[in-house]
């Protein structure tokens, strides 16, 4: 038998052989195995499809109690099918640089991994600002690259393609730590309702809902806290009134301002 | 004759047996009978106490307030009430486990007697303790119970739209390399280990830097000079779970039998999961005071305020030095439930040799309300 | 016939299934049935080798479950002892008593209260599979100190072995109530026929003590090399039956009201009975001793006796032993009854006897096990999908369901129900029982499940399954989340996430194979032979002299003396 020497996966190919008399060609490889009756002097026909996992693959033709047999390798498909995209984190804090990730794996219509090198394009779209696109050439099969995150809050695009191929991720580019955090205070009854003021990164974009502002109320020793969501882009709570007390806020490891409640700010 | 005689002596000893078997009983007896010993006449303060708290141990509420000087101030349900709490809570679970009673002053017709109360619950054990005042009424004595009344909390209505966070995660059919919902970013922002004379102690604190809210956990292992792991630990309870944005939690984990001197280097494993959560409940931790005497301890008032009972509260206390470095971290389970907008006491405990270096201190409260878990 | 009549229609029932203990028997054997020769057993505290516990009575309800399924096969294991124990109690009564008087016996053994509470409230299948066979092989021994008889050597070392492979506590405490009184009986009945010297006798005594402890170590050696390398060390576990009486009333019902019944009225006439007859001493004085270490910590006497023994003891088999010590006097005295009275003694005592049996048969009903019955077939389907046997779990609030979950689900759990076959530092250290159970058993009980919780990455512990909200603000404050629910949301399954996966632990306390092997082998061929060996006839037949085998009246004090001959 003649075996070729390398077939794309998937492809169709014909194995001549010699000789005379019944046969069975037996050809195994990574995943796969396929048994023929053949009759030696006839080529054997391999139909399109039926050999579509990449590797090295043994051929065998056992007729009677001889055999002979030779090695075939089967390459993936030049022309990418599918793209495996990893794009991380789904969520990220605007203006972070280098903060998003994205890898390409690049498959043939049998699932395998296309090892030629071959351009993959990156591109970052915002619902504000300058899009992000760059080109890296796959390398053993994958593309790798990182871009900055936006400054303004929002959902990104991030697409890959190849050879016509797209795949496309969201990215929530997110507020970051909030900014100027500062709070102020007015009587409410017996209570002093304190509040901060619109709470923002420091790009401007609001801090989602939800986030905990730490309210602290030291007075003559005693101290009262509070983890308080902001609601509406504020966060609010009511403390107790003594006259003179401190009362300072925080969020997360961000400090804001701090107030002397007594009779004055 | 010598098998009446044999009959006798066996029917004389298996009374006799059963005497001291019952008059002197053995622990496990004890245990099972409800208390350290067998209720018996009220002849002193000490037994009307100790009478007390075996009808307590026991539950049979209705005796131990049928024994009581002062029934007629309260009904029998406060009495339970203020001892299992009124709605449910950690004294709901409670099983009284022990109990001690120390004489405080004693004159011929009242005395003043300590009864400390030590609770076994499903989070861990904890103690209460009781001033009684017992008072003579002709040859027994009985105890006047210093109910503590339940707070009442008026009929209103209270809106609550606080958030709520849900997560759809992918399916199991999605393909590989399909987009996920993330992880939330979590960073430990302190952390330091001390030698105690129970073992090591890693403390620290853990920060949510992420929009989301986070299930947290933090397990550290302790590695040799040369290496290899030595010990592995969780944080467990001596950690908030459920981070919200933002939040910091402090933790604590426990390495008992292990010598600082032995570990050459630490590596911490937090780990975050994206979970739905809710911003409701909030809890005010009120006029926190630190105090040094009797016991070190931090005391407050937790104010819920929220709507909805929170069964039980844990405060979990990050206690600094004066240069703002991490001392101490410290937890108290809260016995009693917590109703809306009503401030109830807490205190947690400061090891002493530990309570001079304090400076300031920082709170937070884990919460479980009963049908919320999901 | 009245054992079929009366425990048939119950076991048909699967009535035992409520009980304590039933399904930790069954659990065991369907293990045997999967793999016979090898008893390291992966489904419980993270693997553990069944060789802590003998294996007889499963191993034939493994055997028989080939036929008639596991539920079926238990109770026909069940069904056997109770007319085992029929046909015991009569020759062992015939030792001492008329063979009227020992049918009288064989009755009320159908009918005692203790053995119904055992069979239906707390499922001790080894405790009332072994008694039969002791009882059985007392005879023998009988046999071999009087006359030296070569055969009952054999029959009663047999026997003995096959009382030890069914359990050990048994053959342990059991033996020592059930055979010295016959070896008092055998010296006494030496002593008025003068037929073998005092050596010989002592020679006898010692040849069978010496044979059946070899063979009772042989046959067991798998369960004696685990005590020897792994002895009981850890924190004792409460328990009721150690409880007073009569301080705790409610214990008193469980453990003395119901499993005695109306034999409590005949105590003092059985002390009193004992105590006159000269050769019925000995038994008696078995009897009372066994009856007051039964009564728990009613007395201090179990603990003077038993020492550190007392708190891994239970004692409502004590009650048991010294019901059955008791019925070859009881079984006298009815007979006296009956021949004096006739109708007005027979009537009342047969209501007595039938409303023992009958409390104590449904005493499951009004004191269950568990509370509720439910179904744990969700929880297996749900562990057994998905990959979740991947890791361990616990159950929490499960009872003695926990051994049902265990047969028939693939996933392996920290805990168990085998007390004695616990290795696990969390479960032995603080005195609680099966975790499940935790809040029954106080500050121990909980501590041990904290532990466990604490570490559960160490064991792969990914799952708690919950049926007892009682257990939620600890799993709450801990760090597990709750994940899914079942069976209409009355069971609730709770993660810890970040926990490896299950990997194989405790190897070195696996039994080498060739352990497997013995206890694969011997102690169900120790029943096999003794089958075998029970079908050889006796040479020489025991009758009746015609002057004894008239029923004595009660009021009549002549002592009952040489009742055998041969």
């Amino acid at each position: 038998m003649t075996l070729p020497q390398t077939v794309t996966a998937g492809s169709a190919f014909s194995v001549p052989t010699s000789g005379s008399g019944p046969a069975v060609l037996y050809i195994v490889g990574p995943d796969q195995a396929l048994r023929r009756d053949v009759q030696l002097g006839n080529p054997v026909s391999i139909a399109a499809g039926d050999l579509y996992n990449a590797g090295e693959y043994l051929a065998i033709i056992v007729a009677g109690s001889s055999s002979s047999s030779g090695e075939l390798e089967v390459t993936p498909a030049p022309h990418p099918d599918t793209l495996s995209f990893l794009a991380t984190p789904s969520r990220v804090p605007v203006g972070l640089h280098n903060g998003i990730n994205g890898a390409v794996y690049v498959f043939d219509a049998y699932h395998n991994l296309i090892v030629t090198p071959m351009p993959v394009s990156f591109e970052l779209s915002g619902s504000s600002g300058p899009s992000q696109a760059r080109t890296i050439t796959t390398s053993h099969g994958v593309a790798w690259t990182e871009i900055d995150s936006a400054s303004k809050q929002g959902s990104a695009k991030f697409i890959a393609q190849a050879g016509g191929i797209a795949t496309t991720r969201v990215i929530d580019e997110v507020p970051g730590d909030p900014c100027g955090l500062t709070i102020s205070a007015q009587p409410d009854g017996a209570k002093l309702r304190v509040q901060t003021a619109l709470v923002r990164d420091c790009s401007g974009n609001p801090i989602p809902d939800g986030t905990i502002v730490t309210f602290t109320e030291n007075y003559n020793g005693a101290q009262t806290t509070a983890d308080v969501p902001i609601k509406k882009d504020i966060a609010q709570i009511d403390m107790p009134a003594y006259s003179g007390a401190t009362i300072s806020v925080a969020s997360g490891v961000v400090a804001g301002n701090e107030i002397r409640w007594g009779g004055g700010r | 004759m010598k098998g009446i005689l044999l009959a006798v002596v066996l029917f004389i000893a298996t009374i006799g047996l059963l005497v001291i078997g019952t008059l002197s009983p053995i622990p496990t007896a004890v245990y099972y009978a409800g208390g350290k010993s067998l209720t018996r006449a009220s002849s002193t303060p000490q037994d009307a106490v100790e009478n007390l708290a075996v009808q307590i141990r026991q539950r049979s509420f209705g005796d131990a307030y049928g024994s009581l000087a002062n029934r007629a101030e309260f009904t029998e349900p406060e009495f339970v009430q203020d001892l299992t709490g009124n709605t449910l809570s950690l004294r709901t679970f409670a099983t009284l486990e022990d109990f001690e009673t120390q004489p405080l002053h004693e004159s011929a017709d009242d005395a003043e007697m300590l009864l400390k109360l030590h609770w076994s619950t499903v989070v861990g054990p904890y103690e209460t303790t009781r001033d009684l005042h017992v008072v003579r009424n002709g040859d027994r004595w009985a105890v006047d119970w210093p109910l503590v009344k339940a707070p009442h909390v008026p009929p209103q209505v209270i809106p609550v739209n606080y958030l709520r966070w849900d997560v759809i995660y992918s399916g199991a059919g999605d393909d590989w390399g399909a987009q996920d919902v993330q992880a939330p970013r979590i960073r430990i922002v302190d952390m330091r280990p001390v030698n105690r004379a129970e073992g090591v102690v890693v403390m620290g604190e853990l920060l949510n830097e992420d929009i989301v809210p986070a299930f947290v956990g933090v397990r550290a292992t302790l590695l040799s000079k040369s290496g290899s792991p030595i010990a592995s630990e969780g944080a467990f309870d001596m950690i908030s779970h459920t981070l919200l944005p933002k939040q910091v939690t402090p933790f604590l984990i426990r390495f008992p039998n292990v010598d600082l001197s032995q570990v050459g280097s630490i590596r911490m494993g937090p780990i975050s999961v994206l979970v739905s959560a809710s911003a409701d409940p909030v809890v005010e931790i009120e006029n926190q005071k630190y105090n040094l005497d009797p016991e070190a301890s931090l005391t407050g008032q937790l104010s819920n305020q929220s709507g909805q009972t929170v069964n039980i509260a844990h405060v979990l206390s990050t206690f600094y030095d004066k240069n703002g470095q991490l001392v101490w971290v410290a937890g108290q389970y809260v016995d009693r439930a917590l109703p809306p907008q009503t401030p109830v006491d807490f205190s947690v405990q400061v090891p002493e040799d530990l309570a001079k270096q304090i400076s300031s201190e920082r709170t937070i409260v884990a919460t479980y309300s009963s049908g919320n878990s999901l | 016939m009245v054992a079929v009549a009366i425990h048939l229609p119950l076991l048909l029932m699967q009535l035992p299934l409520k009980s304590y203990d039933t399904n930790f028997h069954i659990f065991f054997a369907s293990h045997y049935v999967h793999h016979w020769f090898n008893p390291w057993n992966v489904k419980w505290f993270a693997g553990f080798s069944q060789t802590t516990y003998p294996p007889l009575a499963q191993q034939w309800v493994a055997v028989v479950s080939r036929v008639l399924g596991l539920n079926m096969a238990y109770m026909a294991v069940q069904f056997a002892a109770i007319l085992l124990l029929a046909v015991g109690v009569y020759r062992f009564a015939l030792l001492w008593v008329s063979p009227r008087a020992a049918s009288i016996a064989a009755l009320a053994a159908v009918l005692a209260g203790s053995e119904s509470f055992l069979v239906y409230s707390a499922g001790q299948l080894a405790t009332t599979c072994s008694a039969p066979i002791l009882l059985n092989a007392l005879p023998y021994l009988y046999d071999w100190l009087r006359y030296g008889k070569g055969r009952s050597l054999l029959k009663a070392t047999v026997l003995f072995a096959a009382t030890a492979a069914v359990h050990h506590a048994t053959i342990i405490f059991a033996s020592m109530f059930f055979a010295l009184p016959v070896l008092a009986l055998a010296w006494i009945d030496r002593e008025e026929s003068d037929e073998t010297s005092g050596s010989g006798f002592a020679a006898r005594t010692v040849a069978i003590v010496i044979l059946t402890a070899a063979a009772i170590a042989v046959v067991l050696l798998p369960f004696w090399i685990g005590l020897f390398r792994y002895p009981i060390t850890q924190t004792p576990i409460p328990h009721p039956s150690r409880a007073n009486y009569i301080l705790s009333p409610q214990w008193g019902i469980n453990y003395f009201l119901v499993p005695y019944g109306a034999l409590i009225l005949a105590l003092p006439f059985i002390i009193v009975r004992g105590s006159r007859v000269a050769r019925l001493r000995p038994l008696m004085l078995g009897f009372w001793l066994c009856f007051m270490i039964g009564l728990g910590g009613t007395t201090p006497i179990g603990l003077w006796l038993l020492r550190r023994a007392f708190d891994v003891l239970t004692f409502e088999r004590f009650s048991y032993w010294a019901t059955l010590l008791a019925l070859p006097i009881l079984g006298a005295l009815v007979a006296g009854l009956v021949a004096r009275f006739r109708l007005k003694a027979a009537v009342p005592v047969a209501v007595l006897a039938a409303f023992t049996c009958a409390m104590a048969a449904s005493w499951s009903h009004y004191k269950p096990a568990d509370a509720e019955d439910f179904n744990v077939a969700p929880v297996a389907q749900w562990l057994n999908r998905d990959g979740h046997d991947n890791y361990r779990y616990v159950t929490l609030g499960f009872g003695n369901k926990l051994s049902r979950l265990a047969v028939l689900t693939d996933a392996t759990s920290v805990d168990g129900e085998s007390n004695s076959s616990r290795m696990l530092p969390e479960l032995t250290k603080y005195g609680g029982g099966a975790l499940t159970d935790a809040k029954y058993f106080g500050t121990g009980g909980l501590e041990s499940l904290r532990a466990m919780l604490r570490h559960a990455d160490r064991y792969g512990l990914k799952w708690a399954i919950v049926r007892d909200p009682y257990y939620e603000p600890l799993l709450v404050f801990a760090g597990w989340r709750h994940v899914d629910n079942l069976d209409d949301n009355t069971i609730t399954i709770w993660a810890k996430d970040g926990v490896p996966p299950a990997t194989p632990m405790n190897t070195s306390q696996m039994p080498p194979p060739w352990e497997g092997y013995l206890w694969g082998t011997l102690p169900f061929g120790s029943s096999i032979l003794a089958i075998l060996v029970v079908l050889i006839p006796d040479k020489r037949r025991r009758a009746w002299r015609e002057d004894e085998a008239t029923v004595t009246p009660i009021t009549q004090e002549t002592p009952l003396s040489g009742r055998l001959v041969s």
